[in-house]
């Protein structure tokens, strides 16, 4: 569970395989994340990388392999479920905010009903969280008075709200407007320099050379080719990497 | 939140009038037509369909010929009244004793009274905390009490009516404008909400006080529209639940009752209450080993049961459907969480999917309050009933139609109020809408 380096091994992954019916969704994903580390996966759409984020808290059930978060394995226990689940926070590219609740109760509700802090001290926490990701002002708005930036900033305070040792996005920002990418990007940025384990799939490659430690590419449930930054940029191996990305960039 | 926002006009109200007539009534040839086609049978309705005598009485002003031959004619001036005034006690209570006092068959009239002043004050109370009331909204309802108070009672009864009235206004300054309301907003709701399920439990007992053999009229109907509604609700939320489960059996079950019922229609199930009940339910048979003359089957508790378990059926479908509205990601977003799966319901799904269906939920909720008449088929006396009942004593042989305009008067006020109750419900809870 130690890496040579002395860091711990915070998601371990074997030939973690997912099917939907007939469709093979991931094939054999075999990797390790260490505590800390910022990994960002990119790919074509459809290549399986929602689907194995999603494994990693059990949105999506994997069919074979072994997934273990945090010395956790994932599989039917629901107590294991809980634990894992609680120590996980997830941001959607549809933001999933709950629209009928404040934004004060969007982030607290998890606070009071799973780890039972008191009314008080959620709503302290919340306003912190909330001064963090730069919109204090907006504590008792519904959701649809956001705008999308704002609302995504939302998503990403009520994850980190139960303070999560692993943070999931799934691409955060592509159903924002352009202008409001950056507000995010940023939040993210700032969490990334903070030490929190990052697994994050995008294609905002200008911000995923800046804060990634290791990329990871998905193609036909697969990972293709993995690496640092550097690596991808200046020297990528496969030819459907170098196809891609010149597509992208 | 799209705040809308209408342009002030400034041109006097006829010209105002004058364009609105044209853009909403004549905006088209077809437009126009069906406008004229339904101001001709409106007028048919109400002045009849001698419009050529009518000009003539216009022009002598011969009142009340200028009426028409119509509904108004008849409301002003064909319709005897008396009718309703005369038996405006058996409208509302029927045989709920009684008028006329005697020691063996005391007035149990306090009863209700009291549960009317109780509702009345929880209500403006509850109106006070929950919402503003607009003030023309009020102005309109007590110019409408004036003349309905003046015509269903007198004396006694008008006092304690406008009581009640003024019970409501009274609770609802206490509650809106307490100094320091404010602070303890959330707190008043809450004690607001227990003491509507204690007034339930205290009306519940006080009416229990009289053998439900004699309660009739709108009483009966109210009594079975409210615990219908109060009992279909929550049963028809587990149904939509049940019929939405992973688990086949509770999944079977669910939908098999559901389609079984709503392939019946309400009558029938009320007749079966009345006729398979006693024959399962012997005085002298025990079930499982208990005896069950003890539990009070009388027929007011048959029906209620039948009316909520018929009605429980169509809430589950309404809740379904808004089961189906709420986003996978919303679960998925508190699942992400580590909420369990009972306070996902509870905090997620349940009140986005309810809210979604309030429009249809409460026109259920007004099927029910009208499909109580049918229990009549029970030999029960609810308002309907007694509308024909009333006309069947010599005095007010052949007056139905005053009868039953007046018990449709009723029905509409109560149906009506239902109906806008739900649009302000909706616009209160649409805040957090997408």
């Amino acid at each position: 569970m130690t890496a040579a380096d002395g860091t711990r091994d915070i998601i371990i992954c074997e030939g973690v395989k997912k099917w939907f019916g007939d469709f093979q969704a991931l094939r054999g994903i075999t990797t390790t994340v260490a505590e800390g580390e910022v990994v960002v996966i990119f790919g074509p759409s459809g290549s399986g990388k929602s689907t194995f984020i999603r494994t990693l808290n059990r949105l999506e059930e994997h069919d074979e392999g072994r997934i273990v978060i945090d010395g956790v394995e994932l599989n039917n226990n629901l107590r294991n479920l809980e634990k894992v689940r609680s120590e996980v926070g997830m941001v959607f590219q549809q933001f999933n905010l709950f629209p009928h609740l404040t934004v004060r109760r969007n982030i607290t509700l998890a606070l009071t009903h799973v780890r039972h802090k008191r009314k008080s001290e959620a709503d302290a926490l919340a306003e912190q969280l909330l001064d963090r990701v730069g919109i204090p002002e907006q504590v008792d708005k519904y959701p649809a008075q956001l705008s999308g930036g704002q609302q995504q900033r939302v998503a990403i305070a009520r994850a980190l709200a139960m303070q999560p040792k692993i943070m999931l996005f799934d691409e955060p920002t592509s159903a924002l407007d352009p202008e409001m990418i950056k507000e995010v990007l940023d939040v993210m940025t700032q969490l990334a320099h903070e030490g929190i384990t990052m697994i994050v799939v995008t294609h905002e490659m200008g911000f995923a050379r800046e804060v990634a430690d290791r990329f990871l590419f998905f193609d036909y449930g697969l990972i293709v080719e993995e690496g640092t930054p550097e690596h991808f940029f200046e020297n990528p191996q496969e030819e459907r990497t170098k196809l891609f990305l010149s597509q992208i960039l | 939140m799209a705040v809308q926002t209408r342009p002030i006009s400034t041109s006097p109200v006829t010209t105002r009038a004058v364009r609105w007539t044209r853009e909403n009534l004549f905006s088209s040839i077809p437009n126009s037509a069906v406008t004229v086609a339904a101001l001709a049978l409106l007028y048919l309705v109400l002045f009849g369909s001698d419009p050529v005598g009518q000009a003539g009485a216009l022009a002598t002003f011969d009142w009340p010929d200028l009426l028409g031959g119509g509904l108004i004619k008849f409301v002003f001036d064909g319709a005897d009244w008396s009718v309703v005034h005369a038996n405006r006690r058996l409208y509302f209570l029927f045989r709920f004793p009684t008028a006329t006092p005697t020691a063996a068959n005391p007035d149990e009239t306090w009863r209700i009274w009291v549960i009317l002043y109780m509702l009345s004050g929880l209500a403006g109370a509850s109106a006070g905390l929950w919402t503003r009331i607009d003030l023309k909204v009020a102005v309109v309802f007590l110019l409408l009490m004036v003349p309905v108070s003046l015509f269903i009672g007198a004396g006694a009864v008008l006092l304690l009516t406008g009581g009640a009235v003024a019970m409501f206004a009274a609770s609802y300054v206490a509650a809106h404008f307490a100094p320091g309301i404010k602070t303890y907003l959330a707190v008043a709701k809450n004690v607001a909400i227990g003491a509507w399920i204690v007034a339930f439990f205290v009306a519940w007992t006080l009416l229990n006080g009289v053998d439900s053999r004699l309660w009739g009229g709108l009483l009966l109907t109210l009594f079975l529209t409210v615990v219908g509604i109060i009992a279909s609700f929550p049963l028809g939320v587990l149904l939509a639940l049940g019929r939405a489960s992973t688990f086949p059996v509770i999944k079977g079950f669910c939908t098999a009752y559901i389609e079984l019922i709503r392939a019946v229609p309400l009558i029938t199930i009320l007749f079966m209450a009345l006729v398979f009940v006693p024959l399962m339910l012997e005085p002298d048979r025990r079930i499982v080993g208990l005896p069950i003359t003890g539990v009070d089957f009388d027929l007011v508790a048959r029906a209620t049961i039948a009316i909520t378990l018929f009605s429980a059926a169509y809430i589950a479908e309404n809740v379904r459907g808004g089961l189906q509205s709420v986003p996978r990601g919303q679960m998925e977003a508190a699942e992400a969480l580590g909420l369990s799966t009972s306070r996902i319901l509870a905090f997620i799904v349940l009140p986005q999917a309810i809210r979604a269906v309030i429009p249809s939920l409460v026109g259920q909720f007004i099927s029910l309050f009208k499909d109580t008449s049918l229990v009549f088929i029970m030999g029960l006396t609810d308002l309907l009933e007694v509308a024909g009942i009333v006309t069947s004593q010599p005095g007010f042989f052949g007056r139905q139609a005053e009868s039953l305009l007046f018990v449709a008067l009723i029905y509409w006020i109560i149906a009506f109020s239902m109906s806008r109750a739900s649009q302000r419900l909706e616009r209160t809870l649409g805040v957090g809408d997408r």
